[in-house]
């Protein structure tokens, strides 16, 4: 659809207050043969039951509906694996739900049990995503995720994302001439961050020659520009307002939610008049050339931010957001992400980086998770890990749970010597965008301190 | 050889005495050729003693229909690329889908085929893939490319088949060829070459 009316422009609201209480992760690895899914899912819920200093069993007594991010059937090799994960929590007879949209599907899944608590239907709900990924070799598992393209069309052309993610940035730089390193400079970043958390899977400090040099997989895009591929789960618990300060002193509100769709082939992306963001106007492009959203933007992540923004009343989202996690599965898609998100206007996205706003001591640090470059890709689990990392940090929880010697020891890790705190001073708000495929599904999710 | 066997309460209420044939039961058993591989390595690293990693296999067959796409498929092995344009004359978008739709995904009505021009076709954009994912049919490094097309509304994804130093480049004008021997029926019968 190239021309939106008002029914589809509608602002979502949520008939009643929803509130995040508790959120845990395991680790992320390439492979994780010592665990099954349902031992990773229940680990995760359990570090989130245990953030509420409730049982096992007190917690399962307020739960009336789950919802189970999980992707690739085909990874794991086991469909409808749902109820082993509901009767691995002892939570059957209650109703649950599958949630799938490929890279988004985190994202997704928090939003449909946000759904189901504003709309009535429950008032607990835990969210457990997770994927496998490590039952095939990496050329496999590379396939077994590029069957999220088209496989009349563009499978075939590559069978890898980052191929698809390449003709992007190629069309990118040529658009837009960034600085190269820029988008290094990326990758540089997450890597950087994903040092001082136990859970990530490929931290480094990584010179921009060093990712720049590194073995190219598809021209322009080198290894280090390329997410992990991981095992491993996350586990969020939503509730609404009563069961929220019941379980919680200062739980986090839910106060902007919105999540667009596109083409799965990024060939059939007709050219439109740009979809504004509160903060801009005509005025902001009307020097601009060339076809939007082309290769180099993202009309669903544009459509989730601006539906995200409008109910939140947010009009600057650099000025009024403290933190965000974007979904940066590879450097150019990061920055595409930050245009489509209005964190610079469109062509700009590179200044943010430059600028120093996306780090840490910023005005909106990105990705202190160490994102999807640097600390996990499990695919169902990618959307909520960056809730639960955005819950830590508006709580003040970043130190407590990332400089928890136990937990490094638990992950077989040793906590760095130089290890840092990662906490946003005074973190109000924060926002995810879960990402998927090169841009059919995007959830931007706003959460806000309480 | 007969067996004697205890009286059911129904015999034994007759006062009766009964005998039975040993029953013939018929085995399952494991198919010829199955056999178990325990994996020792995983992604370089040795799996440990304690755990049972097992090998897998598969082969399967999927049967794919292109549908009424087929038409698609079928002239690239005769030498001509088509896309479809709608039939509504009061849509208000008609410029030439390739890949091709059967409807309009903007009014719903059934498109038409048409061949298309290929005579200004231009790179939009491109990347060499050097490690493409299993399944990747052609060799390495292969030079991916999207083209634009005029009066075309998408920009279509292929590869280049010819290539030199420094190609492809976004604008450089290309042309196509067709794999009308041996065909593959894929989206891989067709790809492009340097106009020149």
């Amino acid at each position: 659809m190239i021309e939106l009316s008002a029914g589809n422009l509608r602002v979502p609201k949520l008939s009643r207050k929803v509130f995040l209480v508790g959120a845990g992760m395991t680790d992320f690895r390439k492979f994780y043969p010592a665990k099954q899914s349902v031992e990773l899912c229940l680990e995760a819920m359990k570090m989130a039951v245990q953030g509420l200093g409730i049982s096992p069993r007190d917690f399962q007594k307020k739960v009336n509906y789950v919802v189970l991010p999980h992707f690739a059937d085909h990874f794991g090799d086991q469909l409808l694996a749902e109820p082993k994960i509901v009767d691995g929590l002892g939570l059957d007879p209650i109703g649950n739900v599958g949630v799938k949209t490929g890279g988004a599907t985190g994202g997704t899944g928090a939003q449909i049990a946000i759904m189901a608590i504003a709309s009535g239907y429950a008032s607990c709900v835990p969210v457990i995503g997770w994927e496998r990924m490590d039952e095939v070799n990496t050329r496999q598992g590379n396939a077994y995720i590029a069957s999220a393209a088209c496989k009349d069309f563009e499978a075939n052309l590559g069978w890898s994302y980052t191929t698809y993610y390449a003709l992007m940035m190629c069309r990118y730089l040529f658009e837009n001439h960034p600085n190269r390193e820029t988008l290094a400079k990326i990758a540089q970043k997450n890597h950087h961050y994903a040092r001082f958390s136990p859970f990530s899977q490929l931290p480094g400090d990584y010179t921009i020659e060093e990712i720049l040099n590194a073995k190219v997989v598809s021209d322009p895009l080198t290894f280090l520009e390329c997410c992990v591929m991981s095992v491993g789960a996350v586990a969020l618990i939503f509730c609404d307002e009563e069961t929220a300060y019941r379980l919680s002193d200062h739980p986090v509100e839910v106060i902007g939610m919105g999540a667009g769709s596109h083409t799965l082939r990024t060939a059939d992306r007709r050219d439109m008049p740009i979809l504004l963001l509160p903060n801009e106007t005509e005025e902001t492009y009307k020097d601009r050339k060339g076809e939007w959203p082309g290769f180099t933007s993202f009309l669903a992540a544009r459509f989730a931010a601006r539906q995200a923004y409008l109910m939140a009343g947010i009009t600057d989202p650099v000025e009024e957001l403290d933190v965000a996690e974007t979904h940066d599965a590879f450097t150019v898609s990061d920055i595409q992400t930050y245009e489509d998100v209005g964190f610079r206007p469109y062509g700009h996205g590179a200044e943010f980086v430059e600028s120093g706003d996306a780090y840490l001591g910023g005005r909106l640090p990105t990705n202190l998770s160490g994102g999807l470059l640097g600390s996990m890709h499990a695919v169902g689990a990618t959307g909520l890990f960056q809730l639960a990392e955005l819950f830590w940090q508006l709580r003040g929880e970043w130190d407590k749970i990332h400089g928890d010697e136990n937990l490094w020891r638990r992950f077989e890790k040793i906590k760095p010597a130089d290890w840092v705190s990662l906490q946003v001073p005074n973190a109000r708000r924060g926002m995810a965008i879960s990402h998927a495929g090169t841009g059919s599904h995007v959830t931007c999710s706003i959460l806000e301190r309480r | 050889m007969p067996v004697r066997v205890l009286m059911s309460p129904a015999a034994f209420l007759s006062g009766g005495e009964i005998m039975t044939t040993k029953k013939s039961r018929q085995k399952v058993t494991l198919l010829p050729g199955q056999r178990a591989v325990l994996v020792e390595k995983l992604f370089g690293q040795f799996v440990s003693e304690n755990l049972i990693v097992r090998e897998n296999p598969r082969e399967i067959t999927h049967y794919h229909s292109y549908g009424r796409l087929s038409t698609f498929f079928r002239a690239l092995t005769e030498g001509a690329l088509m896309g479809t344009r709608c039939s509504n004359s009061e849509c208000r978008h008609t410029g030439i889908w390739l890949p091709p739709r059967v409807y309009c995904p903007d009014c719903w009505k059934r498109m038409y085929w048409i061949v298309i021009d290929t005579s200004d076709v231009k790179v939009y954009t491109h990347s060499m893939t050097n490690f493409p994912g299993a399944g990747f049919m052609l060799t390495t490094p292969c030079p991916l490319i999207s083209v634009v097309i005029p009066e075309v509304c998408t920009k279509f994804m292929s590869y280049l088949s010819e290539f030199a130093p420094g190609e492809p480049y976004v604008g450089m004008p290309v042309k196509p060829v067709f794999r009308t021997k041996k065909p593959t029926y894929t989206i891989l019968d067709v790809s492009w070459v340097p106009r020149d």
